[in-house]
């Protein structure tokens, strides 16, 4: 064949250029292959990009302490980074640690991506609600950061006082509306699909929660509460308040922000985030416990975030020790605090961040009342029909309210308990 | 509508063209006919391109209002401030100036290897011909149609583990995500060279097969060049598609000075505590602007076209 | 695939006087080199990565590409190889994985191994005694084997290891806080020493006594011991859990997880082959053969619909735009592809809010404050996808054409022009049928886009407005694959991937027998041309 004196070139020039690369390969990644088996001991942390500045100094402190690295990987944080961690931590790639929300924990648990977590000493120096967040089933997975829920922010301009009852602030919003120095009697944040998380408060004032509660606090799924006479009631409730346009499923939460901010009503539910814009628009506010709609205990949903350990990480041992130890310092908390400006889960933290900033302590104050947010695998689907029911309700095209509800609460059992 | 493709098929298949394209056309220019019928149609273009662009103004509008939003602020440039682009360019964990970069980047060199792996197999196709011609003109368009719920999945399996021998291009990586868009170079961009490739008279290559040119020079300096036009629209919409892709570059990219634009933009809107409107706003008008100075560069070359560029 | 054509292929070339060029061969030549130094590099990496069935897979195509290009023969590969590579080692793969899947249970709870599983179970079986408290300790070690050194809250030193319960010690050496640090004839491990035996220590567990019911200590951090009980035994040769407070066994029966006889499964549980189970449960799935019929309707209404009217608007534009009559053609063809050069994401987040019904500015400014439910009426909702889908995919359907039309010889119409053809004439006998030819393929891929197209769907509606009086959670705007979605990843306890691998092959079998039908109709591969 007349190919080969050219092959037999090409052969021998592509040879050499392949050494070449080889060469230049080895020379700057020389500590890659091998050196995975005798992997000097390093904690991966994914964390978002705010707070991953704030912990650089506390990854130093532990390196100079301990002679471990910690270095810090930015992940948006969010659904991305929650399911990398699932995808990642079986295959043995992922972090030794992760930030996340407790409400990620039941699909952590149900794959086996998280180790369980003993607190020890430090757990006595967090509030409650954040150490039941941060438990699934009993048993501790992770250390709390920070707290997050909603209040109801009063307009000191167009209102004195929050009054008693939610019958009494619907009123007191319709007054301000008829004197015709507001547009709406009460901003809730809503959407075409409801939102049940701002609208829980309410509801479980008329004696629905969501789950009962087992003796430690934990809720115990197999007592669907939602269902029951206050159920009903409530949604007999959204009906009335959908046709008084107390509730609208038109006001999404950044129309709800705006709107308030622009000063159109006494009256919002809103967590701690809508803040900054409307400071910005030079509104004054109060920050206060939200009004109850029936005569039973009101609980707002908490979010807590937290530090995670994976399962499978290879650095178990200092992983905790980072985590208990390191990140569960007062100086780290309050680190975070000024990250993300979300009230620290540490007591004494949260103290000296209320101090600095009397919007945390108030938020912080009406979170007490409340009761971590479920994180169950199934709260997907369990949102899905609760929103979707309420937004019907709301707009009136539920038909009898009390059989649109119970068939809702049928659902939501169908699927948790099937 | 079969029926209307095959009787002009048979009527227009005709006689091998003559290669007559240079000769001076009889009628260079239709004369205006109808003065009321072209200010029917310019008035008609007029209409349809206020329909596309009102949106877009609204979006405009939002990004240079200090505290616009996109729901609920309906009164156009009300207030007019450029404060939200000078704020997308501040921001350290937004590293907005960064995710551009990286867009324009991933961009040109996914579309430019589009163009080249698209052209190159559009020659063999329409060129030549071989058993399994039809098949993989066919298989390349549909391989294309398989639902991609589960891509993302695979796609990060595989970077992960390609990722483990050759970091350059694992997760994390711009090669790694361009390397994933090629793989969709061949498809409906393939078709789109191939039809018109089909357009460009055989007998040009015949005759330069006769002068002795090899088919790699008839491909490179022929065929390609008269078959600017596709190239240039190819190429725009390959540069569209990969520069605004989401769904795979939000799982290969994670790391926010890595990111894209449609990326990193995503989080302006998705992150509640942070949802800040009038930035996003302003970050997707400036996203718009190098794909608008792609097809105005590249308009010559669309509708420049063969007519007047064909055989000289 | 290549002989044939290069016996035909080679029937000219015989007159074809050999003048291949010094300069096109050296540039093949370095080309084709840096490639076989990139595999060579590759096969060095793979193999030091003990992958040897990608170095495999790698060394065999990478002698294939050689002989494609060293041989003077398989001309049509020469052009092929490049694009098929990319095509097959990303595109490909993502299917056939899809494939594989579809025979798994690889979902939630059904992620990892079997030993991974267990691990998690039997941590995940300990419960921390109530009151116990938290016991001071360190690692000790001789002769390679580790133990506790154990200080109670009293004081009071002991040692123990891995079956070895705890016996009090005398002796040991005691630092200023009261807690032992050492003991003759055993080393204290420092934090660096622990830190690389940190699997063992942390699995360790000590009895405190023979009584196993008394729980046993573990750590996480060697510094600190916990008192734990376990709930549930593993009998590692039986392979069963058993729960110690009821009796009940829990084994593993092959569906990738331990199951009680009760059918009561502990979570998680690992990943396994479960063979066509997935493609009967996608058939027999009730909560999708309820809405099914009307789904698929729609999915078939809002793909045509959608191809029809962005191909008739695009086309239109197209010719309108290439007519020398239209001022500011240059423009104008800026501004109406202008819907297509913003992420799409970010026009269905805009389009949701213009079509707010009480706040957009649709019916706020341009309806002067009607209160029209664009997206919230079933009918209306349907209609105001189909209107934004034509938004955004007209500019592509436009541009497609503004490229095609250059192709036809202006000679053809105006030959017919000068036969005394009408505009329109001309249009539907001349430049619409040659436009198919390069566009008919398009139209139907573009298609086969609309039927899976997910991120239209969720961005604007998620499907809805849903019917509640329906037992599942299926809207009006929902298509088969939001549909899909809904039922492998939103139902029940999380995301079963194998689920919906099954379901993306059958779509994908059934939109591509449609596809090859269409294409044989169309006759889209005759070459109208040649």
């Amino acid at each position: 064949m007349k190919v080969n004196r050219t092959a037999a070139v090409f052969v021998a020039s592509s040879l050499a250029l392949a050494a070449a690369l080889g060469g230049c390969s080895s020379s700057t990644s020389s500590d890659d292959p091998l050196a995975s088996t005798t992997s000097s001991a390093e904690l991966t942390v994914w964390v978002d990009a705010n707070r991953a500045t704030e912990l650089e100094e506390i990854a130093a402190k532990f390196e100079a302490d301990k002679g471990i690295a910690v270095k810090l990987v930015q992940k948006e944080y969010g659904d991305v980074m929650k399911e990398d961690f699932v995808k990642q931590v079986p295959t043995g790639k992922g972090p030794d640690v992760i930030i996340g929300g407790h409400d990620w924990l039941g699909l952590f648990v149900q794959n086996g991506v998280v180790a369980r977590l003993e607190l020890g000493e430090a757990e006595a120096g967090f509030s409650d609600v954040a150490l039941r967040a941060m438990s699934y089933e009993g048993i501790t997975y992770g250390l709390p950061v920070s707290l997050e829920n909603i209040a109801l922010l009063r307009n000191t301009a167009l209102a004195d006082e929050t009054p008693a009852t939610w019958d009494a602030l619907i009123a007191a919003g319709e007054a301000v509306v008829e004197a015709g120095d507001a547009e709406y009697p009460v901003l809730v944040p809503s959407g075409p699909e409801s939102d049940p998380y701002h609208l829980y408060p309410l509801q479980t004032s008329l004696g629905a929660p969501l789950f009962g509660v087992k003796e430690d606090g934990s809720y115990d799924p197999a007592d669907l509460q939602i269902g029951s006479a206050g159920g009903e009631a409530f949604a007999a409730k959204l009906v009335e308040w959908g046709e008084a346009g107390v509730v609208n499923t038109n006001i999404t939460g950044d129309i709800a922000r705006d709107e308030f901010a622009a000063g159109k009503a006494p009256f919002m539910l809103s967590g701690p985030w809508n803040l900054p814009a409307i400071k910005e628009a030079g509104v004054d506010y109060a920050i206060e416990s939200i009004p109850p709609a029936g005569d039973k205990p009101l609980t707002p949903f908490v979010g807590v975030q937290g530090f995670f350990v994976s399962a499978k990480s290879e650095n178990a041992l200092a992983a905790s020790e980072f985590v208990v130890k390191y990140l569960g310092s007062e100086e780290v908390q309050l680190d975070l605090f000024a990250a993300g400006g979300r009230p620290p889960a540490l007591t004494s933290a949260f103290e000296i961040a209320a101090a600095q900033d009397p919007d945390v302590g108030s938020f912080g104050e009406v979170g007490l009342d409340g009761v971590p947010m479920p994180s169950i695998p199934e709260m997907g689907a369990v949102w899905n029909y609760w929103g979707a029911t309420e937004a019907a309700l709301i707009n009136g095209t539920a038909g009898d309210p009390g059989v649109a509800w119970s068939e809702m609460a049928a659902k939501i059992e169908a699927d948790i308990n099937g | 509508m079969s029926t209307p493709t095959r009787l002009v098929a048979s009527s227009t298949v005709p006689p091998p063209r003559p290669l007559a394209a240079g000769q001076p056309t009889p009628r260079r220019r239709t004369p205006r006919r109808n003065g009321r019928g072209a200010i029917v149609k310019n008035l008609v273009a007029l209409a349809v391109a206020v329909v596309a662009v009102f949106p877009i103004l609204y979006v405009i509008s939002a990004s240079l209002h200090p505290h616009g939003t996109l729901v609920g602020s309906n009164s156009l440039f009300s207030q007019v401030d450029l404060a939200n682009y000078i704020r997308l360019f501040n921001s350290p964990t937004q590293p907005y100036g960064a995710w551009f970069v990286n867009s324009l980047y991933i961009g040109i060199v996914s579309s430019a290897g589009t163009v080249l792996l698209g052209a190159l197999a559009a020659y063999a196709f329409s060129r030549m011909r071989f058993t399994g011609r039809r098949v993989g003109l066919v298989s390349i368009l549909l391989v294309q149609m398989f639902p991609q719920l589960l891509g993302v999945v695979a796609i990060f399996l595989m970077l992960m583990t390609l990722g483990d021998v050759f970091p350059a291009i694992g997760l994390d990586t711009h090669a790694g995500l361009i390397l994933i868009y090629l793989g969709g170079a061949m498809g409906v961009n393939t078709y789109l060279i191939y039809g018109f490739f089909n357009t460009v008279p055989a007998s040009i290559d015949e005759a330069a097969k006769l002068d002795g040119a090899s088919h790699a020079r008839i491909f490179f300096t022929i065929i390609l060049p008269l078959s600017a036009p596709i190239l240039a629209v190819v190429a725009l919409l390959s540069f569209i598609g990969t520069s605004s892709e989401f769904v795979i570059a939000s799982v290969v990219l994670t790391d926010p000075p890595k990111q894209t634009l449609a990326v990193g933009l995503f989080q302006f809107v998705s992150q509640e505590t942070s949802a800040n409107w009038s930035v996003f706003a302003a970050g997707a008008v400036l996203a718009a602007v190098p794909v608008v100075a792609l097809f105005f560069a590249l308009q010559k070359y669309i509708v420049g076209g063969l007519t007047a560029g064909a055989v000289k | 695939m290549t002989t044939p054509l290069a016996a035909r292929e080679g029937a000219p070339a015989e007159r074809v006087p050999r003048v291949r060029s010094l300069r096109g061969l050296l540039l093949k030549m370095a080309l084709l080199g840096m490639l076989d130094a990139l595999v060579l590099y590759a096969l060095l990496a793979l193999a030091a990565h003990e992958q040897w069935w990608l170095a495999g897979v790698t060394a065999v195509s990478a002698v294939a590409v050689n002989g494609v290009y060293l041989s003077r023969r398989a001309l049509p590969a020469k052009y092929l190889v490049p694009g098929t590579a990319f095509l097959v080692a990303f595109q490909l793969f993502v299917i056939l994985y899809s494939g594989y899947i579809a025979f798994t249970n690889y979902g939630d709870g059904h992620v990892g191994t079997k030993d991974d599983a267990v691990a998690v179970l039997i941590s995940k079986s300990l419960e921390r005694l109530p009151e116990s408290p938290a016991y001071d300790m360190v690692v000790v070690e001789r002769d390679g084997d580790l133990a506790f050194l154990v200080t109670d809250p009293d004081g009071r030193v002991s040692l123990g290891a891995e079956e070895l319960p705890l016996e009090p010690v005398t002796g040991a050496q005691i630092d200023d806080d009261g807690v032992a640090v050492g003991l003759e004839g055993y080393r204290t491990l420092s934090f660096p020493e622990m830190i690389a035996d940190q699997r063992r220590i942390g699995t360790m567990s000590v009895p405190v006594s023979d009584n196993l019911e008394d729980g046993a200590l573990r750590t996480q951090d060697g510094s600190l011991a916990y008192l734990y009980a376990a709930t549930l035994d593993y009998d590692p040769t039986a392979d069963t859990f058993t729960d110690l407070e009821t009796g009940t066994v829990y084994a593993d029966r092959g569906t990738g997880a331990f199951v009680a006889d009760d059918g009561l499964e502990i979570t998680p549980g690992w990943k396994i082959t479960v063979g066509f189970d997935n493609f009967t449960r996608a058939f027999t799935e009730d909560s999708i053969r309820g809405p099914l019929l009307g789904v698929i309707g729609w999915t078939f209404v809002f793909a045509g619909v959608s191809v029809a009217s962005t191909f008739f608007v695009g086309v239109l534009l197209a010719l309108l735009l290439d007519d020398p009559s239209i001022r500011m053609r240059r423009t104008l063809r800026v501004l109406v592809i202008l819907p297509y050069a913003f992420p799409p994401f970010l026009s269905a987040l805009v389009w949701s809010g213009l079509l707010n019904p009480e706040f957009g500015f649709i019916n706020q400014t341009l309806l002067g404050g009607a209160e029209v439910p664009w997206l919230t009426d079933p009918l209306l909702a349907k209609v105001s996808i189909l209107a934004v889908n034509l938004w955004l995919g007209y500019p592509y359907m436009f541009l497609v054409a503004t490229g095609a039309l250059q192709s036809i010889p202006r000679d053809y119409v105006e030959a017919a022009e000068m036969d005394g053809a009408g505009p329109a004439t001309t249009f539907l006998r001349i430049r619409l049928p040659l436009l198919m030819v390069t566009m008919a393929p398009l139209v139907i891929s573009s298609f086969a886009f609309n039927f899976n197209n997910f991120n239209l769907i969720y961005m604007l509606t998620e499907g809805g407005p849903q019917d509640i009086s329906t037992e599942m959670n299926v809207g009006a705007t929902d298509i088969l694959i939001t549909l899909v979605y809904k039922v492998a990843f939103g139902e029940g306890s999380g995301r079963d991937y194998g689920l919906a691998s099954a379901f993306s092959i059958i779509i994908f079998i059934l939109i591509s027998a449609i596809a090859a039908y269409s294409f044989r109709r169309t006759r889209a591969l005759e070459d109208v041309h040649r």
